[in-house]
């Protein structure tokens, strides 16, 4: 285990540094810089102090050298856009979107896997309607799923329109600010969990109707176990490993953050920051991101594979050889 | 001395007198994060809004009227030459934090604004005849202003100064870190200021929170303190669709910028219900221009700038465009036509009989034909004598409809004549450094203006400016037109008898005429939105909108 872990912690450290440098590479080779965001018609001067100020007078690989020197000492520079540091920037979208994962994986999961059993299981107009939902669900892209919810909370005035908290919540106990950001949750929540259960709807369903087929539920049935038995200690069980497999990819993609969803309901997250940076060409922010999710990803990585090895006794085997 | 003598009496009252209340909170939007609360060194838009909020001027430009009044300076004296000026600053007046303004101040915003560590991005507004505007104090409460040449906006130009509080960052000036002092890191409490509000908190990628200065010494016409208002909040709401929403629900009052075409009618819809009031601020002052590279140096390996460097060729292209059809398509009806770059919504230098270009395509293949350009291969585009095509890629900034509009229209129309198009949807920083590097064909684009006088956007108008956006920054006139224009924005904009400016500046706008160095095709309508429950608006053409006035508004509830 401890050999498997240390494996995992390799991977994750080589992964923030090869995702971080591809994106200051990337960023740097990419048509534009920074210093576009001074405007068209900026002075000469200013555009030089600029770029000098962010390296970007220096050859890329010089610049990249500097920056992994500071990396290692958890110095990423600063943001052009915001003008602070880029740790604490992305300390913070980082922490937003972990809450926003957490509650929207946990809505997906709670969803996602019950409905796939039962579509998995039985046959009837519940069980199309359902698959038909998750259809639906999975085609509509993420853009369009977060504007129609914005629009029904315009419309509706169930829960708030976008951003983290309101306005109201400034001067409030830390108990009243936790119920501000509660309610300021469902709609990007919703937004990115209804396409993920709609995808784990679908895995279930598939692996749960093959799991049905096995021959030692066949035995199971001979036996006189009795339905709710057979689907849920017999059946669940063997049908939950692909969900287990898709589940750590979910966790890294959620949490390194969704720009979509947080862009448009103005989540203060770790997609946004990056979108944002992004189309500045603000270099170190990007890289800081990137690296985030980076390490978010490997995370979601190492939590699939755990779960998967809670689940399958061989996968258990495979990784602690 | 001659003096011309302004003064309005009673202290700086609001002119607008509604039945205000007192109180409340307003929540405007935002779409951008502020890079520093230090206007002398950002000129984004975000940056000059909260300065709006915090900070004060001398003298203000009016952006409903456009007409100069009174601020922290309640009357002044020039003298006939336009060349001295005295300012009267109000007594009694206390930053934000209770320090006494005076005199020092006004010195010291301008050694700030001019001192070249600061590099301030407002300085080259503070420049006459070459040479920075000088200042001196004869007391506390009177400051003589002397420029080394007469100038035609005068006193308008010190709308540029933002009065900064000496006592706060004398020690920055003189340790040359002015530049980087008042960044987003900087306690609220740093920063004072001698506006309506003052900053409580910055949640970046949140919200910006500004609280009523207690402080503020304008008063309403009642004699009541302003501001109305005890709270401004700035939502920060990147997307534009998002905006939108949230302020049809409720969520927000207002926002910074006038709405899209393709907004106007859901607005219309919540008008109708009673949340949004629609406001038609009039032909904006600012529009779409298209233009070719015309810097000689960068094209001249180019074969096709011999025949793009010549009026005529740009000339057709004018005369290919309907321009009904284009305010219709591309702004959905809401524009009007224009041939020149100042609009019919700045009315003060707006000419209504420059030369105009009728939509006549056999005109323009004439005028093509007449510099040797003719469709002698039959492909439908025409070409020179040596068969360099008219061919060529029009960046615009990607995602912004009524410029993919534009550049969609502009190929139809000059495919009509023969002259290709073909379209690049940039991002903007993209876009911008091969602009900088005039490494492009051509660009369709809106610049913002910052003030509606011609003498106050020299930058553009000069062949020298670093906005001559055709040909930046020229060490020297390329084109005898250019230098015509040249010797002529520099007397218009020294002369102080403004009907003489006028007749200067109608040379300037027929020679651009007759050269095109960028072609203009429509002007839009603007259209501003705001909820019903806010008060007090007095809408501007320019951005902010509702905002620049932030001290007179209220709410209902």
């Amino acid at each position: 285990m401890i050999r498997f872990l240390a494996r995992r912690l390799l991977f994750a450290l080589v992964l923030v540094v090869a995702v971080s440098s591809a994106a200051l590479f990337l960023t740097r080779l990419a048509p534009g810089d920074v210093t576009s965001q001074l405007g068209p018609f900026a002075s000469p001067q200013e555009i030089a102090r600029v770029r000098a100020q962010y390296g970007l007078d220096r050859p890329a690989a010089g610049q990249w050298a500097a920056w992994v020197g500071r990396a290692v000492r958890f110095e990423f520079g600063d943001s052009f856009l915001y003008n602070r540091p880029v740790r604490g920037l992305v300390g913070r979208a980082a922490a937003n979107t972990a809450v926003l994962a957490v509650v929207a994986l946990t809505l997906a999961t709670l969803i996602g896997i019950p409905l796939g059993v039962f579509t998995g299981s039985r046959s009837g107009v519940a069980a199309t309607l359902v698959r038909a939902a998750s259809l639906v669900c999975i085609s509509i892209p993420p853009l369009l799923t977060s504007l129609l919810l914005v629009f029904v909370a315009s419309r509706t005035r169930w829960f708030p329109t976008g951003g983290m908290t309101s306005v109201q919540a400034l001067d409030v106990q830390w108990s009243a600010w936790i119920a501000d950001v509660a309610a300021h949750l469902p709609l990007p929540a919703l937004a990115l969990a209804l396409p993920i259960a709609a995808t784990f709807e679908r895995l279930q369903a598939q692996s749960m109707s093959d799991a049905l087929h096995q021959p030692f539920l066949l035995a199971a049935i001979a036996r006189g176990v009795s339905a709710r038995d057979l689907i849920v200690r017999h059946a669940w069980p063997v049908s939950v490993r692909p969900i287990c497999a898709v589940y750590g990819i979910a966790i890294g993609a959620l949490l390194s953050g969704s720009f979509v969803v947080e862009y448009v309901t103005a989540w203060p997250g770790l997609g946004r920051l990056m979108f944002e940076a992004l189309r500045a060409r603000d270099i170190y922010l990007v890289a800081g991101c990137a690296a985030t999710g980076g390490l978010f990803l490997a995370f979601g990585s190492l939590v699939g594979d755990l779960l998967l090895a809670a689940a399958d006794p061989r996968a258990r085997e495979a990784q602690a050889a | 001395m001659a003096l011309v003598v302004y003064f309005r009496p009673a202290g700086g009252p609001a002119d607008d007198a509604p039945a205000a209340r007192r109180g409340g909170q307003l929540v405007g939007a935002i779409r951008g994060e502020p890079r520093s609360f230090n206007r002398l060194v950002d000129r984004n838009q975000t940056t000059e809004l909260l300065s709006m909020l915090q900070h004060a001027r001398l003298v203000r430009v009016n952006r409903e009227t456009f007409e100069l009044e009174p601020w922290l300076a309640e009357r002044w004296e020039s003298s006939a030459d336009g060349r001295t000026h005295t300012l009267y600053l109000r007594q009694g007046v206390t930053w934000s934090d209770g320090t006494p303004f005076t005199a020092a101040d006004v010195l010291f915003s301008l050694d700030a604004v001019l001192d070249p560590k600061v590099e301030s991005v407002m300085a080259s507004q503070l420049i006459v005849g070459g040479q920075p505007i000088r200042a001196s104090a004869s007391d506390d409460h009177t400051v003589v202003f002397r420029f080394a040449a007469p100038s035609g906006p005068g006193l308008r130009l010190l709308d540029g100064l933002l009065i900064l509080p000496k006592h706060k960052l004398e020690a920055r000036l003189k340790d040359g870190t002015l530049a980087q002092a008042w960044d987003t890191k900087t306690p609220p409490s740093e920063i004072a200021g001698l506006g309506p509000f003052v900053l409580r908190e910055y949640l970046p990628g949140q919200r910006l929170v500004y609280d009523r200065n207690p402080r503020y010494w304008r008063t309403a016409p009642d004699g009541a303190p302003l501001p109305y208002l005890d709270r401004v909040v700035l939502e920060i709401v990147p997307d534009q669709n998002a905006e939108l929403l949230r302020l049809q629900s409720g969520d927000i009052d207002l926002t910074q910028s006038e709405l899209r075409a393709e907004d106007y009618v859901p607005v219309r819809r919540s008008e109708e219900e009673g949340r949004l009031r629609l406001i038609e601020l009039g032909v904006g002052p600012d529009a779409d221009a298209f233009w070719f590279c015309l810097k000689p140096e960068a094209k001249k390996a180019d074969p096709r700038f011999a025949f793009v460097s010549r009026p005529e060729f740009r000339q057709a292209i004018s005369h290919a465009v309907d321009r009904e059809m284009f305010a219709e398509t591309v702004f959905l009806g809401a524009a009007v036509p224009i041939w020149g770059p100042i609009t019919p919504g700045n009315s003060i230098w707006f000419w209504p009989d420059v030369p105009r270009y009728p939509h006549d395509d056999d005109r323009a293949r004439e005028l093509l034909r007449g510099i040797g350009l003719e469709d002698r291969n039959g492909n439908g585009v025409v070409e020179d004598g040596r068969g360099t095509e008219a061919r060529f890629t029009v960046m615009t900034q990607q995602g912004i409809g009524y410029y993919e509009r534009g550049t969609a229209v502009l190929r139809d129309e000059l495919a009509g004549v023969g002259i290709a198009l073909d379209i690049a949807p940039l991002e903007f920083g993209a876009m911008i450094q091969r602009m900088l590097a005039c490494d492009y064909d051509a660009i369709y684009m809106r610049a913002l203006t910052t003030d509606l006088d011609p003498a106050v956007n020299l930058d553009f108008w000069l062949s020298s400016g670093d906005a001559h956006f055709w040909n930046l920054a020229q060490t020297s006139p390329a084109t005898e037109w250019e230098r015509r224009i040249d010797t002529i924005m520099l007397e218009q904009a020294a002369s102080v008898d403004q009907e003489r400016r006028r007749m200067l500046f109608r040379d300037v706008q027929r020679i651009v005429a007759e050269n095109l160095p960028a072609l203009y095709f429509a002007a839009p309508r603007l259209y501003y939105a705001h909820s019903t429950r806010v008060q007090g608006v007095r809408p501007s053409v320019q951005r902010p909108p509702a905002l620049w006035n932030a001290d007179s508004l209220s709410v209902t509830n």
